[in-house]
């Protein structure tokens, strides 16, 4: 105990500081407000981990409790909603990898911004007022707190997608794109959002609080007090999940999001905002185990989201739009091991002889999903800052343009070359491990014949397995084309140091953070496992990380895995290496039908514009026309007819109160008439 | 209490008024820094006010004057003024708004004396509203308020103005006559014959105190007394005099319109129509209707955003929308539904507030409000886009800023309510309503302040907002953000009235 601990509400607090300062002053300073951002993170960063060192020497981690503290927020009517912090482990390793990365992005922005003028002091604000609400979400004591920086996150990532709304460097097209874009990625996560609050509005309901530890305390009680509304709340909250998330079929918005700067991407739309969704899940999992069935919606969204997202990402030239892809694949990886997880411990609940079995089970694949989403972290980031590099040295986001890169900007080439392998799942990197137990996570309930979703979870291992393959492929279609073969356009060469290290040392969490969250206790797996232990009141049985590794290499799924991401390189070096470029191959005329639907996207763009259109501004023109021409047309009627038929409003307009004083009386008179006889009728009083 | 604090608060507008409007000819330059002065003190005793109820536990009893008017024909009227949780928040809104405005129209040239006469005339009739504790009084101030506002529209206004003065004043005038009829009702039928009753008196409390209406009577007047008020709310389908009015009247009196006069029929409705002592009964037949009718113009109001062109008509329908769920609040009738009804009564006068000067300084700056010929401000006219995008945002509810503490309570509230009456399905037009105000405002925002540069108007001699403007803005903006992360601050002095439904 060092007493860090208490100061932890300093840890959303210093970001916002730096919003303001660099908001109001950032102009004067150098680089209009980076350092103060960066100092900002990299302060934050200091004291989350120092309050996480704190947190794991406690006497609360050693209880399997959390720390919290509490203040009012508001009263509504006789609820008190709190504002205030919650820490355990999940939050600590939340706050860790979210103000580390934060900190990399922000040094690497420095570089990457650095020709951008007036405009990096607003860059720097918002993404400091981003970090906030990031920040404050993994330290959140109840649910409307996270919903208010949860919120926050939504204005920054509106904001700085459309970073380049007006005056794009490329012309109005390109500033008309990126404002669409930041209004749709609005949209779309908002409608996510409403769901969310109406999830909130339910609970609030049966719990009469939402403080996490209230509603983790009394989740069993409410399953049976309200068995048809807790569903409903759940999935209304799993909704919130799938918008902010960008899960199928709200996924949309993300690839558009791709119009802000690549720093952006990195942070907001790969690194930590989409984790949000993620991290509900896994918070609120004493809550959700109370619904196997919803457990196993959960499941199948994240299974389908994996692959179809996945497979989009084939065939897209757009270097961005890729790796938008592949982060929307990879969260339907982690929402489809914490379903798989949170149906295993639902069922384990229910007691019976494989209970213990279950809630190991069902842990490994709450872990999974935790570790992914770290692993995900470093991995991408990694990848969308390397390609921010190569389109800052290229000058254009299509790879039909670069090719033969890794010559001339090598730093660059073999960071993504790491960060393609993690991604891929090749052994010893991050990505193999915690990929390799989501997919075990999905298995687990089929290999194990537990509940009768059995069949579903086998569908959906055998697409996750499908997944792993696609993404080793696209992830080295990507590599090879931008950084092998021929150079087909222009190329400023290796970026400055201020991005280059930046890389380096993602490259190097990239490749162990796997290893180390199987290795270290507090904040490894038995750090994220120590969460539910928490939420549920209950130690979970756990495997140590070197019996979870003897475990990956003695399943036969992590060989069958292997083999298809290996296929995947394979193939992916056959089409992109060994066969020499051709411009033809990449011309949509001259391919099928299938290569053009996913194209574009399997129409999805459209679907949401017709939806909108429907349901917007189609009622809209209704509503108007009846606005003005019933309802506006029956009041200046009835002042015609009472005026003596013509344009009778205009014809009083004499400018004389006099007029308008009789106008008044004979309208009163009138009334008073309609009032007497119904007096009359009614009999009086 | 020995001076007569709430008495001041009606008496130095007045006097404001009465100076200002003699101010014609060379002197009427100077009209703004009486009405500069003026305004401020008012704000400054407001703040007295609040401040002294703050310290002894809300409780503003300290502060009740009492006179009788005057005796004749067997009534009594009273000069009987006195503020609670429900008005306190109203008075403060009032004198800050009129300071602001005051300040904001810094530059009005034309007939200024006029001009700033007008705004302390409405304070006065506002401040009268807010703090009458009799019906007679009430109604004086309610239509004392009226006639400032139509000269305001019809001297001040756009082109149409005169068509939409006469609008706003008949339809208004007409409602509150209506009103008039239920006030009647209520203090004749509590007093008359009554035993031991000499004057009949038009005192809340005398009405309060013998009031034992069967449930028909109930029924009935409360209809009329809501019909009176929900006109001036206004609730679709009595709201087209609003929008009209609006696109008419100028900047300062759109936000006075928008963020205190409106405020006056919700105000009436919680005054009035739900004593429980009056009308104990008729919320069995009114309380679906108010929640029906909330919900329908929360929706309604929100679709009619969508299809407006003009910048400033948008907003005007946004206000409907968001009154509407003030309806909802009210009809609720619990005391999370009215302690958000009155939290968003406030945040609404606020956020109005910074909509309605966004709307006025693109009609000024840039000679249109029309979407369609606007386009790309952002980039020309940074600090504009800044207040623009902060005011939408805290309009369409974004957590962290007043309009999502209301949003959410008063949603919530309306979730208690179904959820009570088995009719959870409808909270989904709760929800329409959030995606569809987040839709309007971001496509307004889309058309205006992003994309490409605009080249239907010529921007070359526009000038980003004046000084005065910024430091205006900057205020109300600034309490926006701090009554969203301090809501305590506010509900503090709403719960002792709320708390008792």
């Amino acid at each position: 105990m060092i007493g860090i601990l208490d100061y932890v509400w300093l840890v959303p607090l210093v970001p916002v500081v730096c919003f303001v300062l660099a908001g109001l002053f950032g102009k004067k300073t150098p680089q209009g407000g980076g350092y103060i951002a960066v100092a900002g993170a990299a302060i934050a960063f200091i004291i989350a981990a120092l309050a996480s060192i704190d947190y794991w020497t406690s006497d609360y981690w050693a209880n399997n409790q959390a720390y919290t503290v509490d203040m009012t927020w508001m009263m509504v009517g006789t609820f008190e909603i709190n504002f205030g912090v919650y820490i355990d482990s999940l939050s600590c390793i939340m706050m860790l990898f979210a103000s580390f990365i934060s900190t990399l992005i922000f040094i690497y922005s420095i570089g990457y911004m650095d020709d951008q003028g007036e405009k990096k002091t607003r860059y720097y604000a918002e993404v400091s007022l981003f970090l906030t609400g990031m920040l404050g979400l993994a330290v959140s004591s109840n649910y409307l707190e996270m919903f208010v920086f949860w919120e926050v996150m939504g204005l920054c990532s509106y904001l700085l997608i459309g970073f380049w709304s007006f005056t794009h460097p490329e012309g109005d097209e390109a500033s008309f794109r990126a404002s669409s874009a930041a209004k749709k990625a609005f949209l779309v996560t908002r409608l996510g959002d409403v769901c969310l609050m109406a999830g909130l509005f339910i609970l609030m309901y049966m719990v009469g609080s939402l403080d996490y530890a209230d509603i983790f305390d009394n989740a069993a009680i409410l399953a049976d007090k309200y068995g048809k509304l807790l569903p409903v709340a759940i999935l209304l909250m799993f909704a919130g999940v799938v918008g902010k998330s960008a899960q199928f079929p709200l996924h949309d918005w993300l690839p558009d999001a791709m119009a802000g700067p690549t720093t952006v991407s990195a942070l907001i739309h790969a690194a930590t905002m989409v984790k949000a969704g993620i991290y509900l899940i896994a918070r609120s999992f004493p809550l959700f185990v109370q619904c196997t069935d919803v457990m196993v919606i959960v499941a199948v969204i994240g299974g389908v989201t994996a692959i179809y997202t996945a497979s989009m990402a084939l065939n897209n030239m757009n270097i961005k739009r890729v790796l938008a892809y592949s982060t929307l694949s990879q969260l339907g990886y982690m929402v489809l091991a914490l379903g798989s997880g949170a149906y295993m411990i639902s069922l384990g609940l229910e007691g019976g002889e494989h209970a213990e079995e279950l809630f190991l089970l069902g842990g490994a694949a709450f872990t999974a999903g935790v570790m992914h989403m770290v692993n995900h972290a470093f991995f991408k980031a990694l990848l969308f800052l390397g390609s921010g590099s190569v389109i800052h040295a290229v000058g254009t986001e299509d790879m039909r343009h670069m090719g033969g890169l890794r010559h001339k900007m090598p730093i660059t080439a073999y960071t993504m070359l790491i960060g393609c392998l993690s991604i891929a799942g090749i052994p010893i990197f991050s990505g193999f491990w915690s990929k390799d137990l989501v997919l075990e996570a999905a298995f687990a309930p089929y290999h194990h014949g537990f509940g009768d979703a059995g069949t579903i979870f086998l569908i959906l291992f055998i697409l996750g397995m499908i997944t792993a393959f696609m993404t080793a492929f696209y992830m080295f279609r990507m590599w090879f084309m931008t950084f092998c073969g021929k150079e087909r356009g222009h190329c400023h060469g290796e970026s400055p140091y201020n991005m280059s290290v930046p890389l380096i040392i993602l490259a190097v969490f990239a490749t162990l953070s796997g290893l180390l969250m199987l290795a270290f206790k507090s904040f490894g797996t038995y750090g994220v496992l120590e969460s539910l232990a928490v939420g549920f009141g209950f130690e979970f049985p756990f495997h140590t990380g070197g019996e979870t590794i003897v475990q990956i290499f003695k399943e036969i799924p992590t060989y069958i895995a292997l083999v298809l991401a290996i296929a995947g390189i394979g193939i992916a070096y056959k089409l992109y290496v060994a066969t020499p470029y051709d411009e033809e191959a990449f011309k949509p005329e001259n391919h099928g039908a299938l290569y053009n639907f996913n194209a574009k996207r399997h129409y999805f763009p459209e679907l949401y514009n017709w939806i909108s259109w429907k349901f917007g501004a189609g009622i809209a023109g209704i509503v108007n026309a009846f606005d003005k021409h019933v309802i506006d047309g029956t009041v200046n009627g009835l002042s015609n007819s009472a005026c003596g038929g013509g344009d009778g409003l205009s014809a009083i307009q004499t400018g004389y109160v006099r007029d308008y004083a009789g106008l008044v009386v004979v309208g009163v008179l009138a009334i008073l008439a309609i009032f007497a006889l119904i007096f009359l009728y009614g009999g009086g009083f | 209490m020995d001076i007569p604090i709430l008495s001041l608060l009606v008496i130095i507008p007045l006097i404001g008024a009465l100076v200002t409007l003699f101010m014609g000819g060379q002197r009427a330059d100077k009209a703004k820094y009486v009405a500069a002065v003026f305004s401020a003190v008012i704000l400054v005793v407001s703040l007295f006010l609040l401040f002294s109820g703050m310290k002894n536990d809300y409780d503003f009893s300290q502060f009740d004057e009492s006179y009788i008017w005057f005796q004749a024909a067997g009534l009594q009227m009273n000069i009987i003024f006195a503020v609670d949780g429900l008005s306190i928040l109203m008075v403060f809104l009032t004198a800050l708004l009129v300071f602001l405005v005051v300040m904001f129209s810094w530059h009005e040239s034309d007939r200024p004396n006029y001009y700033h006469a007008l705004l302390l005339a409405m304070e006065v009739g506002l401040m009268g509203v807010y703090m009458a504790q009799d019906y007679f009084l009430f109604y004086i101030m309610w239509e004392v308020t009226l006639i400032p506002m139509f000269f305001m529209i019809s001297w001040y206004g756009g082109p149409r103005r005169h068509y939409s003065a006469i609008k706003f004043f008949v339809y208004t005038h007409v409602a509150s006559v209506i009103m008039l009829i239920g006030i009647f009702a209520v203090v004749f039928g509590a007093q008359a014959g009554v035993p031991g009753i000499e004057y009949i008196s038009f005192a809340f409390d005398a009405v309060r105190d013998n009031a034992a209406f069967d449930t028909v009577f109930q029924t009935f007047f409360f209809g009329l007394l809501f019909f009176g008020f929900a006109v001036k709310m206004p609730v679709p389908p009595f709201h087209t005099w609003l929008p009209d009015a609006h696109v008419e009247a100028p900047t300062g009196g759109s936000v006075l319109l928008a963020g205190v006069m409106l405020k006056m029929g919700s105000y009436g409705i919680i005054r009035i129509c739900l004593d429980d002592k009056i009308f104990p009964n008729a919320m069995e037949f009114w309380q679906p209707i108010m929640i029906g009718l909330g919900i329908f113009a929360m929706v309604y109001g929100a679709y009619a955003c969508i299809a407006q062109n003009d910048l400033k008509k948008m907003v005007a329908y946004s206000s409907i929308s968001h009154m509407g769920m003030v309806l909802v609040g009210m009809g609720c009738n619990s005391v999370i539904g009215i302690e958000f009804a009155i939290f968003q009564m406030f945040a609404h006068g606020i956020i109005s507030g910074v909509l309605f000067m966004v709307c006025g300084i693109a009609g000024h700056n840039f000679g249109t409000r029309d979407m369609r010929l606007l386009g790309g401000l952002a980039g020309k006219f940074p600090v504009y886009a800044l207040f623009m995008m902060f005011g939408f945002m805290a309009s369409l509810g974004l957590p962290g800023l007043m309009g999502f503490i209301a949003e959410f309570g008063l949603l919530y509230g309306l979730w208690e309510y179904l959820a009570a009456n088995n009719l959870h399905a409808l909270i989904l037009f709760g929800l329409l309503d959030m995606m569809l105000t987040a839709g309007y405002y971001l496509w307004a925002m889309q058309k205006t302040l992003f994309g490409k540069e605009t080249d239907k108007i010529d921007l070359s001699h526009c000038h980003d907002i004046a000084k005065n403007e910024v430091a205006v803005l900057a205020v109300l903006c600034a309490l926006i953000a701090l009554f969203g992360i301090w809501p305590t601050l506010a509900i503090d002095f709403i719960m002792p009235f709320a708390g008792a439904f």
